[in-house]
């Protein structure tokens, strides 16, 4: 029996698909079998960043009214051992498709699946409850800014009231140069507003911008520092130890020398 | 047990004068100037909406227990009324002379300022979004962070950062104070008045803080400086 895993954030734009495209496409590769559900009716799009889109026939809504079986609407990567993909419908919306239905579907697909991603769309509407619906897990995705720490700070308050306890952070986006000069919040500052346990953190990578264009996750490019920390967090799904990469390199050189004259550093 | 005296009593919507069946007009006048000047301290500064019950008043003695009371009390007092249904009232009824407690409304008018009332406790971190509203006193074990939202009728007690919203005294007191271990609010209320925090966010939440209302304004002072 699987997990199901929802990956949500309450703001828009800060990763939530890039990152579910790049944790299921990891988990593949980690051998485990796979799939990852787009609920983001009417604006999908997790199946162009997996580069997929053109093999779209049935979608999530197909599946909910009965149109079609669950099996007919899975799209399989051709380039990953066990992963798949159930796209959401573009020409509808949100009300398509009830929180109970995707509990239905939920329980349906971790039979036969060892992870169940589910991308779930911005807001705390509709969408969102459909997304956490069926969820074991919850990952919130947040970027080092201010206000999209205030909305995963909702989204964590809204999933302890649905029952989806212990949600865990992945921090996205992170520029250590801007952290090094004060100009951006540190992990430490989103920890201790959010006070949840961190997944993992993904530094600002150009290469993800070209991945997903492309559609082919960063996960799988062994250049990318991006690939690289999702890799990781991966491996911390499957409940390795991994030492968090020293992204900030967070003392200068005084500290250090501070440190090594056996000074506590500031 | 009849009352023999006149009784004050503060509530949520101000003061209620209790006065013995028995008195008139003018023991009424004599002994609510007494006692007022002798707790003009504490009425000073207050605004205060009178009830009072046990005998009615012509509008004439009313006018003038209005004057006494402003001018004795030191407090503002912003109306003065007859409590409805108060005429016939209480000495009315048998041997026990005092009506049976009436739920929580008349717990509540019994509950003395802010020093006593009914509490909460909150023992979880209040997030974004959270709004916890209750008659009496809050006390929250944890943060609570930006977007959250406690609003109580009494005081509000946070062991833990206060980073959002806090208005304590909802129900008009004054007298309300809001503590925290760290106080980095979006805001402050007590009563009617409002208080953000200085836009410099590094002088705030280094100790313990007490904000309560001080001539008018919210003032925020450190915890250990009042023990």
């Amino acid at each position: 029996m699987g997990e199901v895993i929802v990956i949500t954030s309450g703001k828009g734009g800060v990763g939530k698909t890039t990152t579910t495209a790049n944790l299921g496409t990891g988990l593949a590769l980690q051998g485990k079998k796979t799939v990852l559900i787009d609920t983001d009716i009417g604006l999908r799009n997790l199946d162009v960043v997996m580069g997929l889109e053109n093999r779209i026939v049935y979608d999530l809504v197909d599946v909910v009214e009965g149109t079609c079986r669950v099996k007919q609407a899975l799209i399989k990567d051709k380039r990953f051992d066990g992963l798949y993909l159930l796209p959401a419908a573009q020409t509808r919306d949100k009300n398509a498709v009830s929180p109970a239905q995707m509990e239905k579907l939920c329980a349906e697909l971790k039979e036969e699946f060892d992870f169940v991603l589910i991308d779930c769309p911005a807001g705390i509407e509709q969408g969102f409850k459909n997304a956490i619906a069926g969820a074991d897990k919850a990952y919130v995705v947040t970027t080092p800014e201010v206000s999209a720490v205030r909305d995963a700070d909702r989204i964590i308050g809204l999933l302890e009231a649905n029952d989806i306890r212990n949600p865990k952070l992945i921090v996205n986006r992170l520029r250590p140069d801007m952290v090094r000069r004060g100009d951006m919040m540190t992990i430490d500052d989103i920890l201790d507003i959010l006070a949840i346990d961190l997944l993992g953190v993904i530094p600002d990578d150009e290469n993800i911008i070209i991945s997903t264009n492309r559609g082919e996750p960063a996960v799988a490019d062994s250049k990318s520092q991006a690939g690289l920390a999702y890799r990781n967090i991966t491996r911390r799904i499957l409940g390795e130890e991994i030492p968090f990469i020293d992204l900030a390199a967070r003392h200068s050189l005084f500290t250090r020398m501070k440190k090594l004259f056996g000074f506590k550093p500031a | 047990m009849e009352e023999k005296t006149i009784i004050f009593k503060g509530s949520t919507e101000g003061l209620a004068i209790i006065i013995p069946e028995s008195y008139t007009a003018d023991q009424v006048m004599t002994e609510v100037g007494e006692k007022i000047q002798a707790a003009a301290r504490f009425f000073k500064g207050a605004h205060l909406n009178v009830t009072y019950r046990g005998i009615l008043l012509t509008p004439e003695e009313e006018t003038k227990l209005f004057s006494i009371l402003d001018h004795y009390s030191g407090a503002i007092i912003g109306s003065l009324h007859v409590a409805a249904a108060a005429v016939v009232a209480e000495p009315a009824e048998g041997p026990a002379g005092r009506k049976p407690a009436a739920g929580p409304s008349l717990r509540r008018f019994f509950t003395k300022g802010q020093d006593e009332s009914d509490c909460k406790f909150v023992r979880s971190t209040l997030r974004g979004g959270t709004r916890i509203q209750y008659e009496g006193s809050v006390v929250v074990i944890g943060d609570v962070n930006p977007g959250a939202e406690v609003i109580a009728t009494g005081n509000v007690i946070v062991l833990g950062l206060l980073r959002g919203m806090v208005h304590a005294g909802s129900g008009g007191s004054r007298e309300a104070f809001i503590a925290a271990l760290k106080l980095k609010p979006t805001q402050l209320r007590i009563a009617d008045l409002i208080a953000r925090s200085p836009n410099d966010p590094d002088t705030t939440g280094a100790f313990p803080e007490i904000a309560s209302v001080r001539e008018g304004i919210i003032e925020v002072n450190p915890l250990y400086e009042r023990l």
